[in-house]
């Protein structure tokens, strides 16, 4: 509610940009948040190029960029990109500046802030296939 | 701009097929702010007294309230209608994500009248409605119902309120099961649907639903969120919901046993947090929004009942159909529940009723089923008349379908004498002769004998209530606690509030959110004012339809037998405690000694109108 909230001015998890995936007569409730893929299908299949990882891993959307395809959107694994009801155009979980509103929300630690722990498979250790679309590139391009 | 209420009531006629959308009025928002108030508002100026509540002219109502849907912690959402169990007024409520979704949809509530010509469901997203062909769904019960609707819809996050079997035959307390494990479980509002011939309501809304002042909103919810964190109550909540509350009833000598005819149950710990903690629990369970969660969920992985996935054997059933029916295992117990829930019966009522057809048969005057022996213990039994209460199988399925009151009645043989309810409504699992103030809220509570309309036992075990000395056995001071807590528990249900959450939440901090939300001024003073405005409401409604004093009483078993056991062993609640504390109680409330209120206390609550 409260991530509904800041981008709406209004409450409705469904517009939420993370969700609870509820099973078996809610014997299981998980939170499903944006993974921030190493390999982001939605950065690869945007047309636009308006999506972008910047320098701390977190995957963005440029909304001046967004044509509002949905291509993204159908190609995130689990449903984490959103289509706004009004401007039309797809959003994400882009970590709230660092400051993740739901993990402040969340009254019961459920929702943490990690910092991944860099290991040799990192990414900066393998050849990315997404590293043309890293910043600077999408700014020379 | 996006606003609190969204002014908006969706109505639906199904004898007409007929879907439109009214403003709420005014008037009704300002006097009796939402959920209750307004639900017994239109029940009282648009039902005609009389009104057979399984007739195509009732009135079906879902309800929100202005904080429902919100950020405010532990809201519900209500089922308002006329009762087929009482013939008064019900409002029923329910938590889970159903009432939210109403909002978000773009209503303040659903109202529901007539009656499809076959079975239906009706379907809302947004703005668009669709009543939709229900007959391959009919027949199946609350749970496998649910799950067909969101498979044909394609959508497993739609929001659904539904009936099993038990609401298509009509059984006189059947529920409206509103995903999962949350019902609108009291009074037989899913006998309504049944009569509509409405399976179900699946709704999905993408609406945001907002608040008049953001800043002001989120620092009174943050106060709500920390007096929740302050209260041991909620604690409680927590670690155990409900289900600790079995042993406190068992040293307090409340918890019913045998169709309430002792107090206490040598084995309630097995029921209790203790039991069910080893038998069944796996997690804790939340409604949306809500940071208590009481709920706990687990599974049943061992013996005869291997395989079922149960929620928390909360306090009222663990009480009614585990202890009242001396049955001790609480696996069993929860399989029994799980019936009821599948079958979409209120376990509480079937508890009372099963306790009340064993007494039956063991004292002689109703034959046991063929092939089952019908004595309290025996869980097959319990199940036997289960299926056939909610299949209105058998002579005996059909008679108790029609709840404990009638079912007596036509037994004849003084079974009234054992026949344990108010107004028609089954008692709960709260024996009352060691507390008379609770004898008291079950004789005057507008739905019938109920407990969760002031649950005044809890100050007179205290000892205390606003610096009053309280004695649970003396008639002191009851009326003036009954009717304060009913004024209390009436109020901030317009919100609508639950009740776990306003063991710590102040009425202050729910005036202070109610107020950032709507954009007016309103006090804790206005909340408690509500509460006795819609309480006086409610009892017009109920003596329109039929109500007098004579039906502000007890079961006989409370009047006339001794407790014989417990701390309270010997007490009983007499005639003269009742009347006692009746003719005090109508006083404070500003009613007649026949209690109807009198026209000074209408003029007085602004109820002159109605």
């Amino acid at each position: 509610m409260a991530c509904s909230f800041d981008l709406f001015g209004g409450y409705n998890p469904r517009l939420a940009r993370l969700s609870i995936l509820n099973k078996n007569e809610k014997l299981y409730h998980l939170p499903v948040v944006c993974n921030q893929c190493e390999q982001a299908y939605c950065l690869t299949v945007c047309p636009a190029k308006a999506i972008f990882r910047k320098e701390d891993g977190i995957v963005h959307i440029d909304q001046d960029r967004c044509i509002g395809c949905g291509l993204c959107a159908r190609y995130c694994p689990i449903d984490m990109i959103l289509m706004d009801p009004e401007n039309k155009k797809a959003y994400k979980c882009e970590m709230c500046q660092g400051q993740p509103l739901c993990v402040e929300a969340c009254p019961t630690g459920a929702l943490e802030l990690v910092t991944p722990v860099k290991t040799s498979s990192s990414p900066e250790n393998r050849s990315n296939p997404e590293a043309k679309f890293a910043p600077d590139d999408r700014e020379t391009n | 701009m996006i606003e609190a209420y969204t002014h908006t009531l969706l109505m639906i006629d199904l004898s007409r097929t007929a879907v439109e959308t009214i403003p709420v009025p005014a008037p009704y928002v300002r006097e009796f702010i939402g959920g209750k108030g307004v639900g017994a508002k239109l029940l009282h100026d648009r039902l005609p007294p009389g009104t057979d509540p399984l007739s195509p002219e009732n009135m079906l109502m879902f309800m929100t309230g202005p904080l429902t849907a919100t950020m405010a912690p532990a809201m519900r959402g209500c089922v308002v209608t006329k009762s087929p169990l009482t013939h008064t007024f019900l409002d029923s409520y329910f938590g889970g994500s159903f009432s939210p979704e109403i909002k978000y949809a773009g209503y303040d509530g659903i109202i529901i009248t007539g009656r499809a010509e076959r079975p239906v469901y009706i379907w809302i997203d947004d703005h668009r409605v669709e009543i939709r062909d229900a007959g391959h769904i009919w027949g199946k019960d609350a749970l496998d119902s649910n799950e067909a609707i969101k498979r044909e819809l394609s959508d497993d996050t739609i929001k659904i309120a539904g009936i099993g079997q038990a609401g298509e035959n009509l059984v006189s307390f059947a529920l409206i099961c509103c995903e999962y494990n949350r019902q609108a479980g009291r009074g037989g509002a899913g006998a309504v649907m049944g009569s509509k011939n409405l399976k179900a309501v699946a709704v999905r809304g993408s609406n945001p639903v907002g608040v008049s002042d953001p800043q002001r909103f989120t620092a009174a919810c943050k106060k709500a969120f920390k007096e929740l964190e302050a209260s041991p109550d909620v604690e409680a909540l927590r670690d155990a919901g409900t289900a600790s509350a079995v042993e406190f009833a068992n040293e307090t000598g409340l918890l019913p046993h045998k169709n309430y005819r002792n107090g206490t149950f040598d084995k309630a710990s097995k029921l209790a947090d203790k039991g069910q903690r080893k038998h069944l629990w796996m997690g804790s369970n939340a409604c949306m929004g809500c940071p208590i969660r009481c709920s706990k969920i687990g599974a049943v992985r061992t013996g005869k009942f291997k395989g079922i996935v149960t929620d928390i054997v909360e306090y009222e059933s663990a009480g009614l159909m585990g202890s009242n029916l001396d049955i001790s295992d609480v696996r069993a117990v929860a399989h029994l529940v799980k019936l009821c829930d599948r079958f979409g019966m209120d376990s509480m009522s079937t508890g009372t009723v099963i306790g009340f057809a064993m007494e039956a048969c063991e004292r002689g005057i109703l034959p046991s089923p063929k092939d089952v022996d019908l004595k309290f213990g025996n869980v097959a039994a319990a199940e036997h008349l289960i299926r056939a209460i909610a299949q209105r199988k058998e002579g005996l399925g059909a008679l108790l379908a029609k709840g404990v009151r009638r079912a007596a009645e036509e037994i004849g043989n003084a079974a009234e004498d054992f026949a344990m309810h108010t107004k028609g409504l089954e008692s709960p699992a709260w024996g009352p002769r060691g507390v008379s103030g609770m004898g008291l809220a079950y004789m005057t509570t507008d739905r019938g004998g109920c407990h969760q309309r002031g649950f005044p036992l809890a100050y007179e075990l205290g000892g205390e209530w606003e610096d009053k000395k309280l004695d649970p056995l003396s008639t002191e001071h009851k009326a003036q606690l009954v009717a304060s807590l009913q004024n209390h528990s009436a109020g901030t249900d317009t919100l609508v509030k639950c009740d776990f959450g306003s063991f710590g939440i102040s009425t202050e901090t729910y005036a202070e959110m109610l107020s950032a939300a709507v954009g007016r001024e309103i006090t804790a003073r206005d909340i408690l004012e509500t509460g006795e405005r819609i309480w006086s409401l409610t009892r017009m409604f109920n003596i329109a339809q039929g109500l007098d004093t004579s039906q502000d009483t007890l079961p006989k078993r409370f009047i006339k037998e001794p407790l014989p056991d417990g701390p309270a062993k010997g007490h009983r609640i007499t005639k003269d405690d009742m009347a006692t504390m009746l003719q005090e109680y109508y006083q404070v409330r500003g009613w007649d000694t026949k209690g109807i209120p009198t026209e000074e206390t209408l003029a007085r609550l602004n109820l002159t109108q109605s």
